[in-house]
């Protein structure tokens, strides 16, 4: 049986105090600009979304035809009204609740499953590798928008529902970065030693792989908080979100296209800005989090 | 690292600025900076026309096929005995120009109407004779269960002497004196004649016979047709549809996609196509359409009813906008079958609450731009006139529904859900089967693509909701394919009401009976409506000399609620280039005849 090695990165400089890991990651993370931009623009977009309603009270169950098609300012309508009455501030607070929602839901969902197949393929290897894989590389072979569209035209959509099927198809990714964190880990030493003594292999999974495969897991996992949230409005785009009087991002873009000869920009650009920003801001916040991760970059 | 999504959210986000910045440029172009780039087919021998596809081809109609697109295409390739116009130019409605046969010569005691064919022939050069009528007799006759117009009692049934006297003549003699300008309008409208020199036998590969003549062998040639017809890859390959009778031959069929329609160069009706090709062209959504009608790379589409305001615009780039008015009534179906709520239906006080529910004027003024009117009742307006909403027994009041609600026991819980509290059948109480407890919340399918009707269904769950009545609104491309007439016990009789009145629920033959839509086991009665009284009316509508019985029959059904009366949409608001000759008028009843189309 080998000896324990030293720690696997490099040494820290011996006139350096010795940071712990988080608060160091997040030095780096706070250097990188675009990273607190990204994370201040999701914080401004939660509150608008989750507390602006307590400030900006609107009646989104109930349509008004006397007050369609209000431009911005009118009648105390700051955004406008739409279609069929809804205030359009208010129904954008609304369907950001339900993006944000099914987004991170879906997105930890997928990172979950991913990260836990993932693991356990890459650690055991044989034959639960060889079928978890060919799982994920047959489900990759088909286009996931099919997939999600397919599903969505059968049952009836809802946020639960959303999040359930955007995360049956979301995993694969994750489970493939994982699957090649934990093929580099299970030869690790510390790794060896726990098997030695006796450890099974859940409690490597469990104590080893997936904690040394962290990093990969949060950067991956905003990524799909990202793309979730973008399948959210992929589907509402095509009619396939959840039916009125929920509201999404997607779905408000989407209606919003009806009226783009009109001249009603209001139902059109506030949802598309939303759905940008927030996507960029996942991505920055993963830009971020990779550096923090990253061991050569958090070593300053 | 590497993303299960494509390309990375990054890259998403990219497509999603790149939807915005498109929307951005449209809206830039604005009412005066649009560009047409002149595309569609002025100028040429080609119309392209905005066209949903059509899935049936055979000319005798089946159930879920009735589609009004299937209707335009059938008649486009298959001239029907009669062809009709309602200006009130022509005896019996019917148009001499196109019908293939002269008006019927009415007996004295009315009960026989001899019909002389005139000189036609088939696309092959075979004259259309009696033998093809009969042919189309023997197959309706010997398989009325699989035949949409068939109902009991009405065609074949109310026949009791078929004779044909010679190759131009035959002769029909009903059981019964009808009102003549019914049977005409109503029961001579479905002969369509078949030919028999090419269809008559039941494989590809068979020879053609008279087998049709006897009731097993047309089952059998009925089948073998059925069977070729639900195959619509097959439509411009198959040697079955290359023998027409219309003004136009099918020369490519692309399922779910375009249909090409080429001048038939052996026809011989009067009416000879005067351009050589017709594109039809289906758009998923009003959005796809209309982006593309503006675009200009289509000769006729639509407006849809959110983008009335481009009107002007449209017609500075030289379009003709005119709305297309039906001879119409649109509806929402309820299924008095479904094990669940049909019960629920069953109650008119029930019913009369919905109704009640849906703001019909403000609907048609808002939402639908003034392009839709209200429908009171089963016979539809004049096309082109206003409703009077006088004649709604059940007009807009959300306080007389809850009264109504609450008198007959159930608790009305606003934005919560409303529940039976006083079961029974008292005159208080909810009704029979209703069980203590029992929530009023329905589904609604309905159909994709259409803005407005989309919005419509917002407002009117929306109404619902403030009751208590919860809807959940459910869009399907063919909503009539997925709520069929059904048995209780059957599967899929789990739908509660059914929407397909996007462009009007229901296109009358020129007589507007109900026959077909709300007596009891009629083809098209989807929801299993039956009133014995509803079936009296209609039944005297086919017998009385004048409108009185259709006045009576309108005033019951607009009482009894057999469905949910809903704004009456036009077919579609059209857009053609105003070189575009022949399109005008628009047939009420309709149907498209692209050979009287021409290029200026």
């Amino acid at each position: 049986m080998s000896t324990l090695s030293e720690a696997v990165g490099p040494a820290e400089p011996n006139d350096t105090p010795p940071r712990g890991l988080w608060r160091q990651g997040l030095i780096v993370f706070c250097e990188n600009r675009l990273a607190l931009v990204g994370l201040g623009l999701f914080v401004l977009l939660a509150a608008v979304c989750f507390l602006g309603p307590l400030v900006y009270q609107t009646d989104q169950v109930h349509t008004d035809l006397t007050a369609v098609y209000r431009a911005p300012g009118e009648q105390g309508h700051l955004l406008g009204t739409d279609g069929v009455g809804y205030d359009q501030l208010g129904r954008l607070m609304l369907g950001g609740q339900t993006s944000i929602i099914v987004g991170l839901a879906a997105g930890v969902l997928a990172t979950i499953v991913g990260t836990l197949l993932g693991a356990i393929a890459g650690f055991f290897g044989g034959w639960v590798d060889a079928a978890v894989m060919r799982l994920v590389d047959a489900m990759m072979s088909i286009p996931s928008l099919f997939l999600f569209m397919l599903l969505a035209a059968i049952v009836t959509p809802s946020a639960p529902m959303l999040i359930l099927i955007i995360g049956a198809f979301a995993w694969l990714g994750p489970a493939r970065l994982v699957r090649g964190e934990a093929l580099t880990l299970r030869s690790r030493e510390y790794v060896q030693a726990m098997r030695g003594m006796g450890g099974t292999g859940g409690r490597a999974v469990r104590r080893h792989i997936i904690p040394n495969a962290i990093g990969t897991v949060i950067v991956n996992a905003t990524f799909q908080v990202a793309d979730a949230i973008l399948y959210v409005a992929y589907l509402s785009f095509l009619g396939l979100g959840i039916p009125p009087p929920a509201a999404n991002w997607g779905g408000m873009l989407s209606d919003g296209l009806a009226d783009t000869y009109s001249g009603h920009w209001w139902l059109l650009y506030p949802p598309g800005i939303a759905i940008i920003l927030i996507v960029l801001a996942f991505n920055f916040i993963g830009d971020g989090l990779r550096d923090a991760f990253e061991v050569r970059l958090r070593r300053r | 690292m590497t993303s299960r999504f494509p390309g990375r959210a990054l890259r998403g986000a990219v497509a999603a600025a790149a939807t915005i910045a498109l929307g951005a440029g449209l809206v830039g172009c604005g009412d005066n900076s649009g560009s047409s780039k002149g595309g569609g087919s002025q100028g040429k021998d080609t119309v392209t026309v905005a066209f949903r596809t059509p899935n049936w081809i055979l000319p005798i109609s089946a159930p879920g096929f009735t589609q009004g697109e299937n209707a335009i295409f059938g008649q486009a390739l298959y001239r029907p005995l009669y062809q009709y116009r309602l200006d009130g130019t022509a005896q019996y409605n019917i148009d001499p120009q196109r019908s293939l046969a002269e008006p019927p010569q009415v007996s004295d005691d009315g009960r026989t109407l001899t019909i002389t064919l005139k000189d036609n022939s088939w696309s092959d050069g075979t004259p259309i004779t009696t033998s093809d009528i009969q042919f189309w007799y023997d197959l309706v006759t010997a398989n009325k269960d699989k035949w949409a117009s068939y109902r009991a009692g009405g065609f074949p049934d109310n026949i009791d002497t078929w004779s044909i006297k010679d190759e131009k003549t035959f002769s029909i003699t009903t059981t019964k004196v009808y009102n003549t300008a019914w049977f005409i309008d109503n029961q001579l409208n479905r002969i369509t004649p078949l030919p028999q020199h090419a269809w008559n036998k039941d494989s590809a590969t068979a020879d053609v016979s008279d087998l049709a003549s006897s009731p097993e062998g047309a089952k059998k040639v009925f089948d073998f047709l059925t069977a070729a017809a639900k195959d619509p890859k097959t439509y411009d390959s198959n040697e079955l549809w290359q023998v027409t009778s219309g003004a136009w031959k099918l020369e490519k069929y692309v399922p779910n996609g375009e249909v090409t329609l080429a001048a038939q160069p052996n026809y011989s009706g009067t009416d000879k196509p005067k351009l050589s090709t017709v594109v039809l062209r289906p758009f998923t959504s009003d959005d796809a359409e209309f982006n593309v009608l503006r675009a200009g790379d289509i000769d006729y589409g639509y407006v849809p009813a959110a983008n009335m305001s481009q009107t002007s615009y449209l017609e500075s780039k030289g379009y003709t906008v005119s709305p297309w008015y039906g001879w119409s009534i649109t509806y929402l179906q309820l299924n008095y079958n479904n094990p669940k709520s049909g019960v629920l239906f069953q109650q008119p006080y029930l019913r009369q609450s919905l109704q009640m529910l849906i703001d019909q004027p403000t609907i048609s003024e808002v939402i639908w731009s003034d392009t839709a009117a209200p429908t009171c009742g089963p016979v539809p307006a004049k096309p082109g006139t206003n409703t009077d909403t006088a004649r709604c027994v059940y007009s807009f009041d959300p306080a007389k529904a809850k009264e109504l609600l609450e008198s007959h026991g159930w608790k009305v819980t606003p934005d919560g859900q409303t529940t039976c509290q006083s079961p029974g059948t008292g005159p208080n109480q909810c009704g029979e089967g209703i069980a203590a407890g029992t929530p009023l919340e329905f589904t609604v399918t309905s159909q994709t693509g259409f803005a407005a009707t989309t919005k419509m269904f917002a407002e009117i769950k929306s109404q619902m909701a403030k009751l208590g009545i919860q809807l959940t609104i459910k869009e399907v491309p063919d909503s009539v394919a997925v709520t069929p007439a059904c048995e209780p016990t059957e599967a899929s009789c789990s739908w509660d009401m059914s929407f397909f009145g996007s462009q009007g629920s229901w296109y009358y033959p020129a007589f507007a009976s109900g026959e077909r839509l709300f007596a009891t086991d009629a083809p098209v009665n989807l929801g299993s409506y039956s009133n014995p009284e509803a079936d009296k009316l209609i039944e005297a509508t086919q017998f009385a000399g004048d409108e009185s019985a259709l006045m009576a029959y309108n005033d019951f059904l607009a009482k009894d609620l057999p469905v949910l009366w809903m704004p009456n949409p036009v077919y579609q608001v059209s857009a053609y280039r105003s070189g575009l000759q022949g399109v005008e008028p628009q047939d009420p009843m309709n149907l498209m005849y692209f050979q009287d189309w021409s290029w200026k």
